[in-house]
């Protein structure tokens, strides 16, 4: 019951997860699935941190997955290492970056810091396609080593767990005077310097945390897929991860989980590819005509979620 | 060391307009300080000076012989200055509690990574600054509103709270920009009483105020600014026959003295 208060988002997440690997668990092609819709939920977890509480719109959590996942892609390749191994440096890497990014833009206007992510994020880009040695180049990274021989239930274990511990950052982080702090930045600046919170500081530890969940999210899309390529995530995911925070309620800790889930389920049961685009815009709008601070925005209750 | 935040000779200068033109300020612990003058005398720009809002462009600033001037705002809040706002600047759906917790920010000793993952450490010193919290909610007569939207209080209740916040983090120098603007005679009234209070703990108060009336019944000292200067400084009896201020700015504002509070 005490855990129920202190902890309901990573509670929540953590029995419909269950619920629904043993559902998908049953058909191998909604089990794959479900693996990537948890590693997307991961991506959009982290730009609703970025844009939910730090008031950041991200372009570039994309980038960031991308750079976990070629981070772990060629230290286990190039260099033999294991993925187990390769993970910290997963993490780290795009949290360095995004930090190192966010110190320097963190003052500007909100549109401007937009535009710098998805400036870093075209750079980031621009690196993977071109330097051909490390990255392959556009052929990319074949033969990506799975973990525990590719079992996909398992597989979707390690993905859940990854995205809880995620979300149970995510839900201590809110919980403590650091996510007090970042609700009163992205409300009020000047009350935020007067309370005497570092502002340019705080946004951006909140900013590495984020780019730290997508490299995660990278780390398991290498690993599940096998394969990397400059298509693979980036720009695009970006800005899907983004439709789903916005779906889901940028404001809730689970929101951009639910938007990736709903976003997920909602591709595979639209109708023939060539007019899915047309489907799916037509859910989005439908879903922000009925909920304008998306999905769980309509059930949130004070002091919860 | 000589004690108490004192500024001196201190120039702020925006473009081509001077707003500060060597004005000074000083205030010691316990004691309650009025800061008054005409609209554009730089009042506000001194406050943001001192606070770390803006940068002077000249000037010392020091806390207990400290030099503090020209440090980020977070700092000076460290430091143990803590400020309001002319117009209160809260979140309205906030609960008093929360809104009394966020003035805990510099208080905290845990890291943004162990709060991250959640050590022990970090749940520890969270359950210790709510209790903290609640004390302060207590000391200012908050505690039966604690758990109410800010939202849903008047006016006066506000300005108290943010004196809380303010003075949360154990605060030694707390400035107050009008803090009576807006508020009813009653409401004034519990609003001086715990200004009182505040002072009475050795907290120093630098008030910034439009109402003579309210200035003159807390303070001992007034500091009189016009055009970015000091005009007067004195007990607020010498102010208020002082043919200068009288001219410029009593003067100008007939009803602001009719009112002794």
């Amino acid at each position: 019951m005490s855990l129920w208060r202190a902890r309901p988002n990573t509670l929540v997440l953590v029995g419909c997860a269950i619920l629904a690997g043993a559902v998908a668990a049953r058909d191998p092609a909604w089990l794959d699935i479900a693996i990537a819709i948890v590693i997307n939920a991961l991506v959009a977890l982290s730009v609703g941190l970025t844009f939910g509480q730090a008031g950041i719109l991200s372009a570039a959590q994309g980038s960031f997955a991308a750079i976990g996942a070629y981070t772990t892609a060629i230290l286990t390749l190039k260099l033999g290492w294991s993925p187990w191994l390769a993970l910290p440096f997963a993490i780290a890497l795009p949290a360095g970056l995004g930090y190192g990014l966010a110190r320097l833009v963190a003052r500007l206007a909100p549109l401007a810091v937009a535009l710098a992510t998805l400036t870093m994020s075209a750079m980031i880009e621009i690196v993977l396609r071109s330097w051909d040695d490390l990255t392959g180049g556009y052929v990319g990274l074949a033969g990506i080593p799975t973990v525990w021989s590719g079992q996909p239930i398992a597989f979707y274990a390690l993905a859940v767990v990854v995205l809880a511990m995620a979300v149970l950052a995510y839900e201590n982080l809110m919980l403590s005077r650091f996510g007090r702090g970042l609700t009163t930045i992205r409300a009020d600046r000047a009350r935020a310097m007067a309370d005497g919170i570092p502002v340019p500081g705080l946004l951006s530890a909140a900013f590495a945390l984020a780019a730290a969940m997508a490299g995660a999210g990278g780390w398991l899309y290498a690993h599940y897929f096998s394969y990397l390529g400059p298509g693979s995530l980036g720009t695009e995911l970006s800005i899907s991860v983004l439709l789903m925070m916005v779906v889901g309620g940028a404001r809730n800790i689970l929101g951009p989980v639910a938007g990736a889930v709903i976003l997920g389920v909602l591709a595979q049961l639209l109708p023939a590819q060539e007019v899915q685009g047309l489907f799916y815009g037509g859910a989005l709008i439908v879903i922000l005509l009925v909920a304008r601070n998306g999905l769980l925005g309509l059930v949130r209750r004070e002091g919860a979620l | 060391m000589k004690e108490g935040l004192v500024a001196r000779e201190v120039v702020m200068r925006f473009g081509g307009v001077v707003a500060l033109d060597g004005a000074a300020a000083e205030v010691l612990p316990g004691r309650i300080v009025g800061l008054i003058g005409r609209n554009g005398s730089g009042k506000s720009t001194m406050f943001n000076c001192i606070t770390g809002f803006v940068r002077p462009s000249e000037g010392r600033i020091e806390l207990d012989g400290v030099p503090i001037g020209g440090l980020p705002p977070h700092r000076v809040v460290r430091a143990g200055i803590a400020r309001t706002f002319q117009t209160p600047r809260v979140d309205l759906r906030a609960t008093v509690r929360e809104a009394v917790l966020c003035g805990f920010y510099s208080l905290g000793r845990s890291g943004f990574v162990s709060s991250v993952l959640g050590l022990p450490s970090a749940v520890h010193e969270e359950t210790h600054l709510r209790e903290r919290a609640d004390g302060v909610l207590r000391q200012l007569d908050l505690a039966a509103v604690g758990d109410l939207q800010i939202g849903k209080l008047s006016m006066g209740q506000v300005r108290l709270v943010e004196v809380a916040r303010g003075i949360a983090a154990g605060a030694r120098y707390l400035l107050l920009d009008e803090p009576a603007a807006g508020l009813t005679q009653a409401e004034r009234d519990v609003l001086a009483n715990t200004i009182r209070v505040v002072a009475q703990s050795g907290v120093g108060v630098l008030l910034v105020e439009h109402n003579f009336g309210f200035v003159r019944a807390l303070c001992e000292s007034i500091t009189v600014l016009e055009a970015g200067r000091v005009l007067a400084v004195g007990t607020p009896r010498e102010i208020a026959s002082d043919p200068r201020v009288i001219e410029t700015y009593l003067g100008s504002e007939p009803a602001a003295l009719a009112e002794p509070a």
